[in-house]
C-alpha cells in the first residue's frame, strides 16, 4: 500500500518536472515544444531520477555495510571525493571528454571509500565513522576548490559552486545517459546484494556462518557505490543529504531491514531529488538556488533528529 | 560419527585441531580465556576462511550457500550486538528458521523491536535465531551469558531436548564448569589454541585452569613459588 | 623617500631629449593597449607588454609580444626598465598615474572604448604618442572602409560565449557586429538561456571560441545540442580573443563575418 503511494508520488513528480512551469508550453508550436521537452526538461528530470535513486540505493547499501544509519555517501565523503576526481581529471589534466570525466569521478569516489575503510575500519563505531567521513569530506572539498583555483581556465573558479553544491541545469540528453546508465547498472546490482546485507544485521560472524563472504560483499558494495555515485557526480556535482534521508524512510517501510530497503530507498531518493529540483525551478527568487542547498535544507533537520534518536546506540 | 573434522587451523589462534561428535551428543568446550574455544567454533562455522577438513553427515557444510546452510549448522556468537532495530520475529526469520519456534517463551515478544527488550529477552531472541532452523549441528558460544539463573538452566535443558530428537548434535563453548559437567556428554578442554584434554578429571586440568576440585567445589590452586622472585 | 623620487625624476628627465621626440622605451600595462602598441609601434620602441599579451589564449599577437619583457600590469614591474612612455587603459588606480608623473614618466591613459569612434580616437592617440602617424592612418582607413561598406539590413543575431553569456545590443560588440550586417538581439541581463535558443532561435548564432580547449562548466554548457546547433539558426564561429578588447584587430574578423553571412 505504502509502496504503491510512493510509486504514484514518484510518477507525479516526474510528470511535474516535465510539464511545469506550464505557462510557457502553451505559446509554442508543436515541434519547438517537443524540442524543449526532449532537449531540456527531460534530461533534467531523468538526471534527478537517476541521481536521487543512486544516492538512495547506495546510501542504504553503505549504511547496511557499516551497520550505521549515519553512513551515507555524503557524510562519508564519497560525493566530495567523486567531485575532486572529476575536477582534477578535467580541469588540471585536461581530459574533458565525458568518459574521462566519469572515470575520474568514479576513481575519486573509490578513493574516498577506501580511505574511509582504512581510517574507520569496517566495524567502526559511530563517532569514528562520522569523524573519518568529516575529515575526508573536508579534505576533498578543500582540494577541489584548490584544483579549480589552479586550473588553466580563468572561469574554473566560478564552477566551484556547481561542483560542491550540485546542479541539474542545462544538461543534455547525452549527459543524462552518461549518468543514468551506470546508475541503473549500479542500482540493479546493488539490489541483488539485498538479502546478504539483510543477514549482515545479524553481525559479520553470523553472516559468514550463514555462507556469505563478507569481504567480497564489502568490495561489491564499495565498487557499485563508487560507480553509481561517480557517474552522477561527474555530470551534476556533489549533492548531499539525499543518501542520508532516503534510507531512513525506506527502512520504515521494511520494518528496519537494511538490505530490503535498497529499492524503496532508491524510489524515495528519486522522489526527494525531483521535489528539490522542482523547488529550485519554481521558487520565486530572482536567482537560482543550487540544488544542494535545497536538499540540505530538507535533510539537515532529519540529520539532527536522527542523531537525537540514535542516543541509544551512541550510548551503548 | 556425525561430525568429523580435522586439521582445523586459524593463524595464531588455532593449531591443527581435530574433533568428532556423534549423533545426539552434547559436547562442551571449556578452557581459559584465549584458549581457542571461539576459534574452534569459527573454524567449524566457516568464519575466517577455509580451514582443514570437515564432514557433517557426509557433507562439508562450509561449501553450502545461505539457502541450505542453516539446515546443517548455525552459529551463535558470544557478543550479542544488534545493528538495526528489527522486530524479533523478523530477526529470527533472517537466520533461516521459523519464527514460530516456541520453546524460548518468546510469543509475547515476537512483535516487539529488539532494542525495546531487556538484555535477557534480547539474548533469548538471538538464541532463538540460532535454534529455530533446527540445524544438525549447533555451535554455541557462551549461550548462557546474559541469562538469569532460571533461563540458564532452561536453555541447557532445551538444547539437550532438541538434539535428542535424532540426527543432531551440539558443541557449546562455556565458562561455567559446573554447567558443563551437568549437561555435557563430553567435555573438551582447550589450551593455547589446541585441544589439551578430555573431561575435567585429569591432573592437567588444574594445570590448565589454575583451579582444582575441593569436594563439590573448585578452588584456586596454590601457586608454586615463582623462581624469578627474590630468594 | 621623496628625495629618492626626485633624484629618479631628474635622471629620467635628463635621459629624455624633449617632449616631442618619439619615445624609445614604451611599456604597456593593459592587454588592450598592448595590442594597440604592438600594432602601431616600431619593434625597437617597445620595452614591455603584459603577460596576458604573451598568452596564445588571449590575443593573436602573442608571438610578437613574446619578444618583449613581460609585466604584471603594475607600474612597479615596469619602473626598473626605465620606460619613457607608459600606456594604460581605464585610469585604474589613480595613484598609478600620479606616481608616474612624480617619476617623470610620460603616461598615456586611454578610456575604455564604448563606440567605434572611441576605438578610432584611441588609435589616433596611440599613433601620435608613439610618433607613428602613418601607421595610425593605415588602420583608420581600414576602419573607414568597413563603415562605408556597412550592409543596410541586419540579420537577427545572438553572440554567445561560455555559460550563455551574450553582449548588450547597444554596446561596442553590437556596433562592430552591425558593420558585418549582424544585428545583436537585446537579451535581458546579457544572458541567453537554452530555452530561448530552442524556442526562438536567432537567424545567426555567433559562437565565441574563447578558451575552447580548457574545461569549465561554461564550456560544457556550449556543448548542449541547443547551444551547438539550434534549429533554423546559422552557426558561425568567431575568434573569441578579439572580442575582449574589441580594438582594431577585429577589423579582419568583421570583414570575414560580413562576407560569410
Amino acid at each position: 500500500m505504502r509502496a504503491a503511494l510512493l510509486l504514484v508520488a514518484l510518477a507525479l513528480a516526474f510528470a511535474a518536472s516535465i510539464l511545469l512551469p506550464f505557462g510557457l508550453l502553451g505559446s509554442l508550436d508543436p515541434d519547438i515544444l517537443w524540442s524543449l521537452i526532449v532537449e531540456l526538461r527531460l534530461p533534467r528530470a531523468l538526471l534527478a531520477l537517476a541521481y536521487g535513486a543512486t544516492l538512495g540505493a547506495s546510501g542504504a547499501a553503505v549504511q547496511a555495510l557499516f551497520a550505521n544509519p549515519l553512513a551515507s555517501p555524503d557524510l562519508t565523503g564519497t560525493t566530495s571525493g567523486a567531485a575532486l576526481g572529476a575536477v582534477v581529471t578535467a580541469y588540471l589534466f585536461g581530459f574533458a571528454a565525458p568518459v574521462a570525466l566519469s572515470i575520474g569521478s568514479v576513481v575519486g569516489a573509490l578513493g574516498a571509500l577506501a580511505l574511509l575503510l582504512a581510517l574507520a575500519g569496517p566495524k567502526a563505531e559511530t563517532a569514528t565513522l562520522l569523524l573519518s567521513g568529516l575529515a575526508i569530506s573536508a579534505l576533498a572539498g578543500a582540494l577541489t576548490t584548490l584544483a579549480l583555483a589552479l586550473a588553466p581556465s580563468p572561469f574554473a573558479f566560478y564552477d566551484a559552486y556547481d561542483w560542491l553544491m550540485g546542479s541539474l541545469i542545462d544538461r543534455s540528453l547525452e549527459q543524462a545517459a552518461f549518468a543514468g546508465l551506470p546508475a541503473v547498472l549500479a542500482i540493479a546490482l546493488l539490489l541483488r546484494l539485498g538479502p546478504a546485507l539483510d543477514r549482515l544485521s545479524l553481525g559479520e560472524e553470523v553472516a559468514q556462518s550463514l555462507g556469505h563472504d563478507v569481504t567480497r560483499l564489502r568490495l561489491w558494495v564499495i565498487c557499485l557505490t563508487a560507480l553509481g555515485v561517480g557517474a552522477c557526480v561527474a555530470i551534476c556535482g556533489a549533492i548531499g543529504f539525499v543518501g542520508l534521508v532516503a534510507p531512513i524512510f525506506a527502512r520504515r517501510l521494511t520494518r528496519g531491514h537494511p538490505g530490503r530497503a535498497i529499492l524503496p530507498a532508491a524510489l524515495v531518493g528519486a522522489l526527494l531529488l525531483l521535489v528539490a529540483d522542482l523547488a529550485v525551478r519554481l521558487a520565486p527568487l530572482g536567482r537560482t538556488l543550487p540544488i544542494g542547498v535545497v536538499t540540505a535544507l530538507i535533510g539537515a533537520p532529519f540529520f539532527l533528529w536522527l542523531v537525537a534518536h540514535m542516543r541509544w546506540r551512541l550510548a551503548s | 560419527m556425525m561430525l568429523e573434522a580435522s586439521n582445523l587451523s586459524l593463524p595464531g589462534r588455532l593449531f591443527d585441531a581435530s574433533i568428532r561428535i556423534a549423533e545426539g551428543e552434547l559436547v562442551c568446550l571449556v578452557g581459559p580465556n584465549g584458549s581457542g574455544k571461539t576459534s574452534l567454533l569459527h573454524a567449524l562455522a566457516g568464519i575466517a576462511g577455509p580451514s582443514g577438513e570437515m564432514r557433517l553427515d557426509g557433507i562439508d557444510p562450509r561449501t553450502l550457500g545461505p539457502a541450505r546452510r542453516p539446515g546443517f549448522l548455525t552459529y551463535l556468537p558470544a557478543t550479542r550486538d544488534i545493528a538495526w532495530p528489527l522486530v524479533a520475529r523478523d530477526l529470527i526469520a533472517l537466520g533461516g528458521g521459523d519464527a514460530s519456534f516456541a520453546a524460548l517463551e518468546l510469543d509475547r515478544l515476537l512483535d516487539r523491536r529488539v532494542d525495546t527488550l531487556s538484555t535477557g529477552e534480547r539474548s533469548r531472541v538471538l538464541i532463538a535465531r540460532a535454534l529455530a532452523p533446527r540445524p544438525k549441528l549447533l555451535l554455541l558460544d557462551e549461550p548462557t551469558a546474559n541469562l538469569d539463573p532460571l533461563w540458564q538452566i532452561r536453555l541447557m535443558e532445551l538444547v539437550r531436548a532438541e538434539i535428542g530428537r535424532g540426527g543432531r548434535a551440539a558443541l557449546i563453548a562455556i565458562h561455567d564448569l559446573d554447567a558443563a559437567s551437568r549437561y555435557a556428554d563430553r567435555i573438551i578442554v582447550m589450551r593455547e589454541g589446541r585441544i589439551a584434554a578430555e573431561g575435567l578429571d585429569g591432573p592437567q586440568v588444574a594445570d590448565i585452569f589454575g583451579i582444582e576440585r575441593d569436594g563439590a567445589e573448585w578452588r584456586a590452586v596454590r601457586a608454586p613459588a615463582d623462581p624469578r622472585s627474590s630468594p | 623617500m621623496r628625495a629618492f623620487a626626485s633624484l629618479l625624476a631628474i635622471s629620467f628627465a635628463l635621459a629624455a631629449e624633449g617632449a616631442d621626440a618619439a619615445p624609445r622605451r614604451v611599456a604597456s600595462l593593459n592587454l588592450c593597449t598592448d595590442e594597440l602598441v604592438l600594432m602601431l609601434g616600431q619593434p625597437g620602441q617597445i620595452v614591455s607588454v603584459t603577460h596576458l599579451a604573451q598568452s596564445a589564449a588571449e590575443t593573436p599577437l602573442w608571438r610578437r609580444a613574446r619578444r618583449y619583457a613581460r609585466n604584471d600590469g603594475s607600474l612597479l614591474s615596469v619602473a626598473p626598465m626605465r620606460p619613457d612612455l607608459v600606456v594604460s587603459m581605464g585610469g585604474g588606480v589613480r595613484d598609478r598615474l600620479r606616481i608616474a608623473g612624480r617619476l617623470g614618466i610620460r603616461t598615456l591613459d586611454l578610456p575604455f572604448a564604448r563606440s567605434i569612434a572611441d576605438v578610432e580616437e584611441n588609435v589616433r592617440r596611440v599613433a601620435a604618442a608613439l610618433g607613428r602617424p602613418r601607421a595610425g592612418a593605415a588602420l583608420l582607413s581600414r576602419i573607414a572602409a568597413l563603415k562605408a561598406a556597412r550592409p543596410a539590413a541586419g540579420a537577427d543575431t545572438i553572440w554567445i560565449g561560455g555559460g550563455g553569456r551574450t553582449v548588450s545590443a547597444q554596446g561596442l560588440e553590437a556596433q562592430w557586429m552591425a558593420l558585418a550586417g549582424l544585428r545583436q538581439r537585446a537579451m535581458r541581463g546579457d544572458r541567453v538561456s537554452l530555452q530561448t535558443l530552442l524556442a526562438r532561435p536567432p537567424a545567426v548564432l555567433l559562437r565565441s571560441d574563447y578558451r575552447q580547449g580548457q574545461y569549465s562548466s561554461g564550456q560544457r554548457w556550449l556543448t548542449h545540442p541547443a547551444a551547438r546547433q539550434p534549429s533554423r539558426a546559422r552557426v558561425i564561429a568567431t575568434d573569441g580573443r578579439l572580442w575582449t578588447c574589441m580594438g582594431p584587430l577585429l577589423v579582419g574578423e568583421i570583414v570575414r563575418l560580413r562576407d560569410a553571412r
